[in-house]
């Protein structure tokens, strides 16, 4: 399946060829060059995926990345030229999914793409349970006492991940490979700004978490359904 | 008795305490080492003036009161001569009874109180009267030395201590003369005086003398007080405000009063702290400055590159539908951007180490899990090199508080440049760990370099041998990146090697943030005279089964395998660490597959 991906970036030359690169791989690429309208040609466009740079004239990247997550669950992906811990990690909690830091190859940004826009094709009738909340897979549908809970799709992801398999400890470097589809192990901060956002979502208490715990030293795992 | 003994050690032990406290506020206080040895010179010199000015009045009284005394003595026994030849006594009673007169007569004769013996002179033969005294309980102050002394006709004195009434004795002096009696013989008069009054007017001058030292001390004490406290204390206070600066208070300054020297103290130590501040600011500036500038370089340098890689790649990609030199022109075009993104985020990477931009994002792992990961990333490496890697790992969790992806960088870059120069031999890998550090080493058996290079292999750009051909394209900067690395977790990065018996790279780490580090669980260089790599021919066959018979170890792998290889997935999960049991089973297989 081949999908609409806006990028936002000041930059036309290399606008132009992610550009190039994309619709070599049949993707639909639409561009944007300014922070400050992003959001409109955003609700024009309706992408399936977002490329963001996070250093635009205008609006800053994060602001805009907030803004669009705000109303959509669209699979965010930063372009960002600071591999520095705090840019990296301001930008995941202003909402995006994952990032690529430049420069990066072709094959990584088309394999980066192809993981956010790929959904869940195994042919699941699933009804999972985790702590008191119930996962309908196929819907795409999180509830709590028949209350839904809104999740992007990489939160819903990262949490299916975890409830299949209630019973294993996931390393980070597991979680990454199955929720972000990275081969070798990469950033493993991505799995810990996700894994708060996603419990300030569905925990009660997001300080005392009891859906998805920390076992310390080693990674995550779903906490016990009932208690 | 082992009561007292008892009670004995507790004395001490509780004198021990506030000797200690003492001793440390002798040491700490300027102030009470100036006083105590004013006080001390001033008590000792105070001491022997009154010695001696007791020594000079005791002296002088006794000398002039004693001749008063040798003369009037002189007197009262020629008056007792002459009344004694004048008298007309011609019996022993009549004598006896006139020696009883003189006696008595010659007590009250004197200047004040005094008693009188008439003894009868020692060495006298023939019948004699008895010898009288004023107070017989006295007539043992007599010497005999004195008596003796006497019979040469003369005036001698001695002086003595009278005891008096409840055990005490006062000064006294006894003096003596012979005295002619008819019919008796000789005899001998003394004058036993008292010298209390003279006693008791130098102990009235002396306890004088007492007040007024003690009054001096006191106020010599009072003057040195006062004059160190002016003195110490805007030391103290320079102390105090320095040690507030050392603790990053920058803006803290002494007070300026006046114009002394310690005005001059204060000022000058202000314009210190100042310059001092001014300093750090500007070098806090320029760091940010150059932090700043790291961080605009990679974003301009970056997004450039990443147009043209981009480009190249897709160049790159449809190569085939080029003639040659184009071809290869694309070709070399990916292999140098390759090349050139490394070179840049390496240099980018240093210039944060350099701008203390670098931070520790340290989580508590077990090392043996980054060790494998490690090994597992540089085994496809190594199987182009026709090299392999042992894993020497110990059967406890090697736990420590470290930032994995910069460890796990050292590591490649160890186990790189290790591969890189084994020159198809094998790379040993060992993990150790003690209470306070954990450690790995990578040891090759290829060229090796010499203990100069060995002191330069951290520096950047350095190459130990400029025409060498460097097939896996390293950037030059590997081994200084995992200094700097290996410094940030308060660790050490170290490198050991001989021409010709290979090298080893040892990283020790402490366990926890803070431990310094005074040695490493692991040895750097090999503890004995190994055979070297020409020596041993079999080392560098690239099939272990040729290799020399290895001594056991426990928990030892041979990584050789791709890392898709089912038997080792499960002994790759990171955090779960491999135990013993985990590992047994491939411990003695060295395995190789292509």
């Amino acid at each position: 399946m081949k999908g609409r991906v806006l990028v936002v970036d000041d930059d036309t030359a290399l606008a132009e060829m992610i550009g190039i690169v994309l619709r070599s791989e049949g993707f639909d690429p639409v561009f944007c060059e300014d922070g400050d309208e992003a959001l409109g040609v955003f609700r024009a466009t309706q992408p399936d995926l977002v490329l963001l740079d996070l250093m635009l004239p205008g609006k800053d990247g994060t602001e805009v990345c907030r803004q669009i997550r705000a109303e959509s669950g669209v699979p965010i992906v930063m372009l960002t030229a600071k591999s520095d811990t705090v840019d990296v990690v301001l930008g995941l909690e202003s909402g995006a999914d994952d990032y690529i830091s430049k420069p990066f190859k072709p094959k990584e940004l088309v394999a980066r793409v192809r993981a956010r826009l790929r959904r869940s094709d195994e042919p699941a009738p699933e009804h999972l349970t985790i702590g008191d909340l119930t996962i309908d897979v196929p819907g795409h549908r999180v509830e709590r006492a028949g209350r839904s809970i809104s999740l992007t799709p990489l939160e819903f992801d990262l949490l299916v991940a975890l409830a299949r398999k209630p019973w294993q400890v996931f390393t980070r470097e597991v979680l990454l490979e199955k929720v972000w589809g990275y081969r070798h192990a990469a950033d493993t901060r991505l799995v810990n700004v996700h894994v708060q956002r996603l419990r300030s979502k569905i925990e009660t208490d997001p300080e005392r978490p009891e859906i998805v715990v920390t076992v310390r030293g080693v990674g995550y795992k779903a906490g016990v359904a009932g208690t | 008795m082992p009561r007292l003994t008892a009670w004995g050690r507790l004395g001490r032990a509780l004198a021990r305490r506030p000797a200690r406290a003492l001793g440390r506020r002798w040491r700490s206080s300027l102030q009470l080492r100036v006083l105590a040895s004013t006080l001390t010179i001033g008590l000792v010199a105070l001491a022997a003036i009154g010695m001696y000015v007791g020594e000079l009045t005791s002296g002088g009284l006794f000398d002039q009161r004693r001749e008063q005394l040798l003369s009037e003595a002189t007197r009262s026994t020629q008056q007792a001569q002459e009344f004694i030849s004048a008298s007309a006594a011609d019996t022993f009673t009549g004598v006896a009874l006139l020696l009883e007169d003189v006696t008595t007569a010659q007590r009250n004769g004197g200047s004040g109180e005094r008693d009188v013996f008439l003894l009868r002179a020692p060495g006298q033969t023939g019948v004699g009267v008895g010898a009288t005294a004023t107070d017989r309980s006295l007539v043992e102050l007599v010497s005999r030395e004195l008596k003796q002394a006497v019979v040469d006709d003369r005036q001698h004195w001695q002086s003595v201590a009278i005891p008096v009434a409840g055990g005490q004795v006062e000064p006294g002096i006894v003096v003596g003369q012979n005295v002619d009696v008819p019919m008796a013989g000789t005899y001998q008069m003394f004058f036993l005086y008292s010298l209390q009054a003279e006693q008791d007017r130098l102990d009235f001058l002396l306890r004088t003398l007492a007040v007024a030292a003690v009054a001096v001390v006191g106020l010599l004490g009072a003057m040195t007080w006062l004059v160190t406290r002016r003195t110490v204390h805007p030391v103290r206070r320079a102390a105090h405000v320095a040690e507030r600066l050392a603790d990053g208070h920058l803006s803290e300054r002494m007070a300026v009063r006046g114009e002394d020297e310690m005005a001059t103290l204060a000022r000058t130590f202000n314009e210190m702290a100042e310059s001092l501040q001014d300093q750090i600011h500007r070098m806090e500036e320029l760091s940010m400055l150059q932090r700043r500038f790291v961080s605009d370089v990679s974003h301009e340098l970056r997004t450039p590159l990443t147009t043209i890689r981009m480009a190249g790649e897709v160049i790159h990609g449809a190569r085939d539908d080029f003639d040659p030199a184009i071809k290869r022109s694309a070709e070399l075009l990916a292999t140098q951007l390759d090349r050139f993104e490394d070179l840049l985020a390496d240099l980018l990477e240093i210039s944060r180490f350099d701008a203390g931009a670098a931070v520790l994002d340290a989580e508590r792992r077990d090392l043996r899990g980054i060790v494998l990961q490690a090994v597992d990333n540089a085994t496809p490496l190594a199987e182009r090199r026709g090299s392999w890697l042992h894993v020497d790992l110990p059967d406890v969790r090697a736990d420590a508080d470290v930032d994995p992806r910069r460890v796990e960088r050292i590591l490649r870059n160890l186990l790189v440049n290790g591969i890189e120069h084994a020159d198809g031999s094998a790379v040993e890998v060992r993990v150790g760990v003690d209470a306070t550090a954990v450690a790995v080493t990578v040891r090759d058996h290829g060229v090796g370099m010499t203990q100069d290079e060995a002191l330069h292999v951290f520096d950047r750009f350095w190459r130990a041998d400029p025409a060498r051909a460097r097939t896996t394209g390293g950037t030059g900067l590997g081994l200084a990146i995992s200094l700097e690395d290996a410094h940030l977790h308060g660790g050490v990065l170290e490198a050991w090697g001989r021409p010709g018996r290979g090298a080893c790279f040892r990283l020790t780490l402490p366990r926890r943030a803070g431990i310094r580090l005074d040695g490493s669980p692991l040895p750097l260089a090999p503890d004995h005279d190994e055979p070297s790599v020409a020596d041993a021919g079999p080392l560098r066959s690239t099939d272990p089964a040729a290799l020399p018979d290895l001594p056991p170890m426990t928990g030892e792998i041979a990584i050789v395998s791709n890392p898709t290889d089912p038997v080792r997935t499960d002994v790759r999960t990171d955090d779960a660490a491999p135990t013993a049991s985990d590992v047994a089973p491939t411990a003695s297989a060295a395995r190789r597959r292509s």
